[in-house]
């Protein structure tokens, strides 16, 4: 009786799923498969594609605009860790358990509300030659008023990071709130009685506890970190000649400007391998950590 | 049993959907000649207002949609795969179109151009943008010339005259640096080959035609010393910081830059500056840096294509036989202010006729814009490094051999 029950409740669990699941198949992972499919052929949108093995991976990694890239995103990512994180954590440290800190957080939380192109707007206007940031410098007579913000490379690449630190601090300030409100009261209460107090305790107290937060804000930043797209298309387009292009627009470039979609399915490939075990290494290796320090046995 | 049922249903209705979606209407021509069009288009021009003249006209009303940005370019490769190819939409010349009529997408025009050059609508000139291994494709929306826009005022207030030589026109440029005006506009991105094109073609025409032919090198000497004349130019000062994004419109109406190379199809930009042809500002012929026999004058066209396996077939090809004739194209031109194609059409403003006037009697030879001439994947190395070459002033040959590379990998291929 009860386990007849049991299994038509999975039926119709699974039933009720089947919709969604093949909504997500037919919209996402087949047209995957078929990038995938694209990736080893040469291809212009007309006609049909042409299979042409790894000569797109080879062209790929031999093309310096490429590694130029790979080098970018790599500053995306980094640059996303330490700023929007970094900022994030101390933000949320600092604008914790006391009246009123909620509104101390809402400055940082608004301008996640933006779009990435609208922040990009925003700060072109700021950073582009002779704007709002040079004019300012040159009034209060500062220096940095002759840098070309977003024309020298690599710092037009420092300054979109900048600038999508600025929209990204609030929610990762918000999920680490959210981690230390549910931090236990007692082992803290326990470790001050210790004499523990400040860094001493943030560090050996309160960093542990918050690793399921931790785990979330960073594994997020990776990601977005390595997709990076809409802000740099927004501010520089990946230019000037290809300076400050991260992977996901040599992606769109090779596409849809120069219609070789062969080579931008390559890149969008190598990108997904990339992120895909970025994750997973990093997830891997959180999780794991957690079961072992939540304690031993099963 | 009950979870099966609805397991079942759910499989069924996927699988019709999936059916629904890969089968679809088939898609012959209606054959129709009056109705409503669908156009897809990448331009910023009323075309809703346009629409009410066809429909009063021919009876063909068009229901636009507007596409911006690179992506346009992928939807309408992709329609061809569908039953929807777009009954009317712009594209345009030169390597594009060359490969939508290879693959034979676009429905073949050669009946309209040959009625349309008899009749004298057009000229022949025109006719070998849009042929394609001896056949025609589409039909031009617009053939507009590029000549120096300027801010007349400016001019008035220094005693400047139109220059009719280049040297006159370098004095007038070091006469405006002189009084702190800024003379020349120039932008990065895809505008960055404007005075790459106006130095070059008007220096040796036939190089600059050799280089979007691949018959010769963007390393060869005599482009480098074209880039070092621009280059020279440059530290002059008689350019704007290239990386400035304000529309030229603007900062000509604000007096921060006096002269303009534009396409014809400017006269509606100033319009939205609110300023008056004629009163605030106007136009000259771009004079030459080498004079020779002709004085080249480069020129642009905006084609429309109808799809070959739309089901608008027969709609889109009536439209474009209309729109290509004096009876669109008045209405057309009167309403974008440009010049109309046609000889016999009647330039829509007095500063048009002028010029009107003036190309029809003078000796003038017509190159395609660079922006067509090139084939689009050279072309796209090409826009970023002369951006970077704007943006850094300096030496060129680095950017140039990376335009050769880009170059040498497509020509390799063909």
């Amino acid at each position: 009786m009860a386990r007849s029950g049991a299994t038509s409740y999975q039926g119709q669990a699974r039933g009720f799923l089947l919709p969604s699941l093949a909504l997500v198949l037919l919209v996402f992972y087949l047209p995957v498969l078929y990038t995938f499919y694209l990736s080893f052929t040469k291809y212009n949108g007309l006609g049909t594609p042409e299979f042409v093995g790894l000569d797109n991976f080879a062209a790929m990694f031999e093309d310096s605009a490429f590694l130029d890239a790979v080098r970018n995103t790599t500053i995306w990512v980094v640059g996303t860790l330490v700023l929007p994180v970094g900022l994030g954590l101390l933000v949320a440290v600092l604008a914790y358990g006391f009246r009123g800190s909620g509104w101390l957080r809402l400055p940082f939380l608004v301008p996640y509300a933006l779009s990435g192109v609208a922040v990009g707007v925003i700060w072109s206007f700021m950073l582009g030659s002779g704007g709002a940031l040079t004019q300012a410098l040159q009034f209060l007579d500062l220096p940095g008023s002759e840098l070309r913000w977003l024309q020298d490379s690599p710092l037009n690449t420092v300054v979109m990071v900048v600038a999508a630190a600025w929209q990204g601090v609030g929610v990762n300030a918000l999920l680490f709130t959210v981690g230390l409100q549910s931090i236990p009261k007692e082992p803290l209460e326990a470790a001050r009685i210790d004499g523990a107090t400040g860094w001493r305790l943030f560090t050996n107290m309160t960093w542990p506890l918050l690793r399921p937060s931790t785990t979330v804000v960073v594994g997020l930043s990776i990601v977005n970190g390595l997709k990076t797209f809409d802000i740099v298309q927004a501010m520089t387009q990946g230019g000037p000649a290809r300076s400050s292009e991260t992977l996901a627009l040599t992606m769109y470039r090779d596409t849809f400007v120069n219609s070789d979609y062969g080579l931008g399915s390559a890149v969008a490939i190598f990108l997904s391998i990339v992120t895909v075990g970025a994750s997973i290494i990093y997830l891997r290796r959180q999780l794991s950590l957690s079961s072992n320090s939540l304690g031993g046995g099963k | 049993m009950k979870a099966r049922k609805v397991m079942a249903g759910a499989a069924i209705v996927l699988a019709t959907a999936l059916v629904a979606t890969a089968c679809g209407a088939g898609s012959k021509d209606a054959g129709a000649t009056t109705g409503e069009l669908a156009f897809a288009h990448n331009k910023p021009w009323n075309f809703d207002a346009f629409s009410k003249v066809s429909k009063q006209d021919i009876d063909i009303s068009l229901k636009s949609t507007q596409y911006s940005g690179d992506p346009y370019r992928a939807f309408i490769r992709q329609s061809f795969r569908t039953k929807e190819s777009p009954g009317l939409f712009t594209w345009e010349v030169s390597t594009a179109l060359d490969e939508l009529a290879e693959q034979g997408v676009i429905a073949e025009t050669t009946d309209l151009w040959t009625e349309a050059v008899d009749k004298g609508y057009v000229t022949d000139a025109v006719r070998q943008l849009y042929t394609v291994n001896g056949k025609q494709y589409c039909t031009p929306i617009s053939v507009d010339d590029w000549v120096m826009f300027y801010n007349k005022s400016v001019f008035t207030k220094y005693n400047l005259t139109v220059p009719t030589t280049w040297d006159q026109l370098m004095q007038v440029a070091a006469t405006l640096k002189q009084h702190g005006v800024t003379p020349f506009w120039n932008q990065t991105k895809n505008f960055s080959f404007v005075f790459f094109q106006t130095l070059l073609a008007g220096t040796d025409l036939q190089l600059y035609n050799d280089l979007s032919t691949g018959k010769a090198k963007y390393t060869d000497p005599r482009v480098v010393a074209v880039m070092n004349t621009w280059l020279d130019l440059q530290k002059k000062g008689y350019f704007n910081d290239p990386g400035q994004t304000d529309f030229a419109r603007d900062l000509m109406r604000e007096g921060k830059i006096a002269m303009a190379p534009e396409g014809t199809w400017f006269t509606a930009d100033a319009a939205l500056a609110g300023m008056t042809m004629g009163k605030d500002v106007d136009m000259f012929v771009i004079p030459p840096v080498k004079p020779g026999a002709a004085t080249p004058i480069a020129i642009e066209t905006a084609p429309v294509c109808v799809g070959e396996s739309s089901k608008q077939k027969s709609l889109g090809l009536k439209f474009s036989q209309w729109w290509m004739s004096p009876q669109g194209q008045e209405p057309w031109v009167k309403q974008q202010g440009n010049m109309p194609f046609n000889t016999d059409a009647e330039a829509p403003t007095p500063e048009m006729k002028t010029l009107k006037t003036k190309l029809a009697t003078g000796k003038y030879e017509y190159y395609n814009r660079y922006f067509e001439a090139t084939p689009v994947p050279i072309r796209t190395v090409a826009l970023e490094q002369f951006s970077a070459f704007l943006t850094n002033r300096g030496e060129p040959t680095q950017y140039l051999k990376a335009i050769q590379a880009a170059a040498d990998e497509y020509w390799a291929g063909r």
